[in-house]
């Protein structure tokens, strides 16, 4: 589904990623951990292409997604991965209803009604149908997260990408948004997911990459990860949040 | 004096707010209201399209469109006028009345000086904006019509307002190439009258200067409401610029 091959990416003289290879399947959830630094957000945004990269394939559904090509099919590549931002960026200028109905019925041409009904079903889906006409102002971070992956859900993406879904939360918000991308995971979803989450992680993902100074240098299943870490620099790392 | 300027007033009100229409072209403060207003609201399209071309990646908007807003500031109102006043008859080869040329003048400066503050309403936004449109499929256009403009637009009303009020000011300049607004009347009334300048131009000025507290008032109202929008819990019913 994502396969990613001699991925490098350099900001100026830095490299911030070197020599990406790692395949997502359809339907796996895939975890992304490491130090802040590691390249784990921008290795994410390269799979839709929020960032460009300097060399390699990245492949979403048979497709490279940074060859060139036109905008348009750029665009509707884009439309069919899922992405949910840290800091939510909901548009704060719509109700949360008009922040899910813009995309499908701006960019897929869905009739409002019919864009209406399946934004409905969705914040239904997330447990905010009653707060539909608020306005991302006043909605608390766990819901305007939750709200955020309604809107992706939206355009119907086979694959949905997660940037620090949690991170921007406050701890007691974190359980309702992790709830919701669970049962994304439960329904088959592909899934790659930057979190900090260890144990949301160990239960839901199917494999564990670990990055650090911008390569993958452990992919491993949780169970295996998280109880017997090769690299010496992933012991390290959760030695260090154990001990947080 | 004051019971001087009162018998001015009494005697000139009709000429002070609308000139000597019917019976000639509208003027005074209906055609001073009228020629910003007009050049506000023509200006407006105009400075969004600079705005867009000078923060676009392709050098061929973004060149001509930074010379213009640069060679803008850099001269003098007055220039523009005498240059659009000689230049536009020329180029056209037909006459162009006053107003007209003043309407002209008054749009490309506005929109000059506009592009900046739209653009500056721009970059302001958190670029995590342009990058969720962009996620969602969105095309460049769509992103700015549906998600940036209507956000950069509503947070810059008090700056767009603070521009009309100067607009306001910047059409006594009509007065050069026979305008018939507000400072034009006053003048004329200035003329026949000969002995009392301080009385005619003392009102003058107090009609500018109402004109425009009011509308400083207006916009200083307007962004305390966004402000409290903004960090409060209730923008229910926000600017609609529905999806």
């Amino acid at each position: 589904m994502i396969q990613l091959q001699g991925v490098n990416k350099w900001f100026g003289d830095l490299q911030v990623l070197a020599d990406i290879n790692a395949n997502v399947a359809r339907g796996e959830v895939v975890v992304v951990c490491g130090p802040s630094g590691s390249g784990k957000s921008t290795l994410i945004r390269t799979v839709n292409r929020l960032e460009e990269i300097r060399s390699g394939t990245i492949l979403v559904d048979g497709r490279n997604i940074h060859a060139k090509m036109p905008a348009a099919e750029l665009n509707a590549m884009r439309s069919r991965i899922g992405f949910v931002f840290q800091s939510f960026n909901l548009f704060p200028h719509l109700s949360a209803l008009d922040n899910i109905i813009l995309s499908p019925h701006r960019v897929n041409g869905l009739g409002r009604a019919a864009a209406r009904d399946r934004a409905m079903t969705l914040l239904e889906r997330v447990g905010l149908a009653n707060r539909a006409h608020s306005f991302p102002a006043q909605l608390s971070g766990g819901q305007q997260q939750r709200v955020a992956i309604a809107r992706a859900l939206a355009m119907e993406p086979p694959a949905m990408l997660f940037d620090e879904p949690t991170s921007a939360l406050d701890p007691e918000m974190v359980g309702e948004v992790l709830a919701v991308i669970r049962g994304l995971a439960q329904e088959g979803m592909t899934m790659m997911c930057v979190t900090h989450e260890m144990s949301f992680a160990r239960e839901v993902a199917d494999q564990v990459w670990f990055m650090d100074a911008g390569r993958i240098l452990e992919t491993a299943t949780p169970g295996a990860f998280f109880g017997a870490p090769q690299h010496p620099r992933a012991q390290r790392f959760l030695s260090d949040l154990r001990a947080r | 004096m004051l019971h001087n300027a009162i018998a001015i007033v009494s005697e000139n009100w009709l000429l002070l707010l609308i000139g000597q229409y019917p019976n000639g072209p509208l003027g005074g403060i209906a055609a001073t209201l009228i020629l910003s207003v007009l050049g506000i609201v023509l200006a407006f399209p105009l400075s969004v399209l600079i705005a867009l071309a000078r923060i676009s990646r392709w050098r061929l908007l973004r060149a001509p469109a930074t010379a213009l807003v640069y060679l803008v500031r850099g001269v003098p109102l007055l220039m523009i006028i005498f240059w659009v006043y000689f230049l536009f008859p020329l180029l056209l080869g037909a006459n162009v009345p006053g107003f007209a040329t003043m309407v002209c003048t008054l749009v490309i400066y506005e929109g000059a000086f506009l592009s900046e503050v739209v653009r500056a309403g721009i970059e302001a936004l958190p670029r995590g904006q342009m990058d969720a449109a962009r996620a969602l499929g969105h095309s460049y256009p769509r992103a700015m019509r549906y998600v940036i403009l209507p956000q950069a637009l509503y947070n810059m009303l008090p700056a767009i307002l603070s521009q009309f009020i100067s607009t306001i000011k910047e059409t006594t300049l009509g007065y050069v190439i026979n305008v018939p607004e507000l400072t034009f009347a006053a003048n004329q009334i200035n003329n026949r009258l000969l002995t009392k300048p301080f009385e005619v131009f003392l009102i003058l000025a107090l009609t500018y200067y109402a004109v425009c507290w009011s509308l400083t008032w207006v916009a200083t109202w307007l962004e305390r409401r966004i402000a409290t929008r903004r960090a409060g819990p209730a923008p229910i019913g926000m600017m609609a610029a529905r999806a």
